[in-house]
């Protein structure tokens, strides 16, 4: 297969990118899974066409995975300058929460009502920026949350663990 | 920008029901530290435990096909979903038992009794694996459609925000009830043949969980406090008209005999038979006495772990 475009490979390199970051994640529509930090690897053919596409999970039950890897592959693939795409899985590093971009917690708690522990293990309510917020159960609707509730505005709080 | 997060006002009263319907008219959410109308709370939290006993109850089927669910992907994916729909009706839940009309352990209570009511889809019985596709292809997309009505408005604050999670991912429970039938539909005949009897029992279910036509004029409570965005009938006349359509194209048959399109083109239905629905609503359905038992059965085993997070 011939390089197709003139295209530098930092160039081409950047569109997978955007185009890997147009992928938003299943459960979250309005977040791009470049921005819940799933992105971890992207390399271009030096002739050009061939992308490779490294992707990490949140936690390794999550039943998005091939939906998302198929997501992103016909997104990459839409490229008319990429002629191949793998999507691979990667075993490592392990996803933490500390990846997630400002964006993502941003949108996360304004539209999803769903927040982070602080560093000193608390909460605090993206509704009413009270920190009255109290743990209910480990387990969420989601592998990837649990479960409080705010005592202040009387309203569940998930938590992306 | 106004987004689901907006710290509420709390503590606001209203002088009468025409003061109240105006702040809904004026876009206004209500929240739980409002006094609200004893109209509005006792008609919303009977839907919210409503759509919470749904919950569960559905979480509780997808659980019994985790085994039978072939291959450890479709497994992972039951399991997935089981979490999900527990999940919800666990949320559903909080925010109905904080109204203050019933407890949680009163409404789990009341529905293992068999006194309360759930979404008359979880009142059949799911016979094969083709059931459980039909259910996450026309079912899971029904509940869907009337889920995302409600978020759509949705005036009270904490069911709106737990209606932004539960919606998404039910549109993501969506793909996979696609997925399962595409592999259904292309496969081979004996597939096929278990898809098309799945579809004869489960289309009447799917249609009837719209519900009979809305009260005439604004006389739904529901749809004046904005608590519903649209009719039954507009959402039930939208689903058959997406649906009808998509099996077609798969070549399947849809057990409706005066099935047809109309002079604008638009698919109608035939007349609806409500007596099934009814009767689910009374908790005779042809599989409400074993699920509500099962659950029973279920409440009543857990009840040692109940009891040690009580210690």
């Amino acid at each position: 297969m011939s390089a197709l475009s003139s295209v530098p490979v930092e160039s081409l390199v950047r569109l997978v990118t955007d185009a890997v970051a147009s992928v938003h994640d299943p459960e979250y529509p309005d977040v791009s899974i470049a921005d819940l930090g799933l992105v971890e690897s992207i390399t271009v053919s030096e002739s050009g066409d061939v992308a490779a596409i490294g992707l990490i999970p949140t936690f390794s039950g999550c039943p998005a995975l091939d939906m998302i890897a198929t997501d992103v592959e016909a997104a990459v693939l839409a490229l008319t300058e990429v002629q191949q795409c793998t999507v691979e899985w990667l075993p490592g590093p392990v996803w933490t929460n500390e990846r997630l971009t400002d964006r993502a917690r941003t949108t996360l708690a304004d539209e999803f009502t769903v927040v982070l522990r602080r560093k000193d293990g608390g909460l605090r309510c993206p509704i009413c920026g009270s920190d009255a917020v109290v743990d209910q159960s480990l387990a969420g609707p989601t592998r990837c949350r649990s479960v409080a509730w705010c005592d202040s505005c009387r309203n569940p709080v998930e938590v992306m663990r | 920008m106004h987004t689901l997060a907006d710290a509420p006002t709390d503590g606001r009263t209203w002088s009468d029901l025409d003061d109240f319907q105006a702040f809904i008219d004026a876009g206004g959410m209500v929240e739980p530290g409002d006094d609200m109308p004893d109209e509005f709370r006792s008609e919303v939290f009977r839907f919210i435990e409503f759509h919470a006993n749904s919950e569960l109850m559905g979480g509780l089927t997808e659980r019994d096909w985790i085994p039978h669910a072939p291959g450890l992907r479709l497994k992972q994916i039951f399991l997935a979903k089981t979490q999900d729909e527990i999940g919800h009706a666990h949320l559903l839940y909080m925010v109905a038992a904080d109204m203050g009309v019933k407890t949680r352990t009163e409404m789990l209570e009341q529905l293992f009794d068999g006194r309360s009511r759930f979404h008359n889809v979880f009142h059949y019985k799911a016979v094969t694996w083709a059931d459980q596709v039909a259910i996450a292809f026309l079912v899971d997309a029904a509940a869907f459609a009337s889920q995302r009505a409600v978020f759509a408005e949705c005036t009270y604050g904490p069911y709106k925000r737990v209606l932004k999670r539960i919606v998404a991912e039910e549109g993501f429970h969506m793909r996979h009830g696609e997925e399962m039938l595409l592999r259904l539909a292309t496969g081979t005949d004996t597939q096929r043949v278990m898809f098309q009897d799945a579809l004869t029992r489960w289309w009447w279910p799917a249609v009837h969980l719209f519900g009979p036509d809305s009260p005439s004029g604004d006389t739904d409570p529901l749809i004046r406090w904005k608590i519903k965005s649209q009719r039954n009938e507009v959402l039930r006349q939208a689903y058959v008209q997406k649906y009808v359509p998509l099996l077609h194209g798969y070549g399947f048959d849809i057990p409706d005999n005066e099935l047809h399109q109309d002079a604008d083109g638009l698919w109608q239905a035939g007349s609806i038979d409500w007596e099934p629905l009814k009767a689910t609503m009374r908790n005779g359905g042809p599989d409400s006495a074993r699920r509500i038992a099962t659950a029973a059965g279920n409440w009543a085993d857990t009840a040692w772990v109940r009891e040690a997070l009580e210690q």
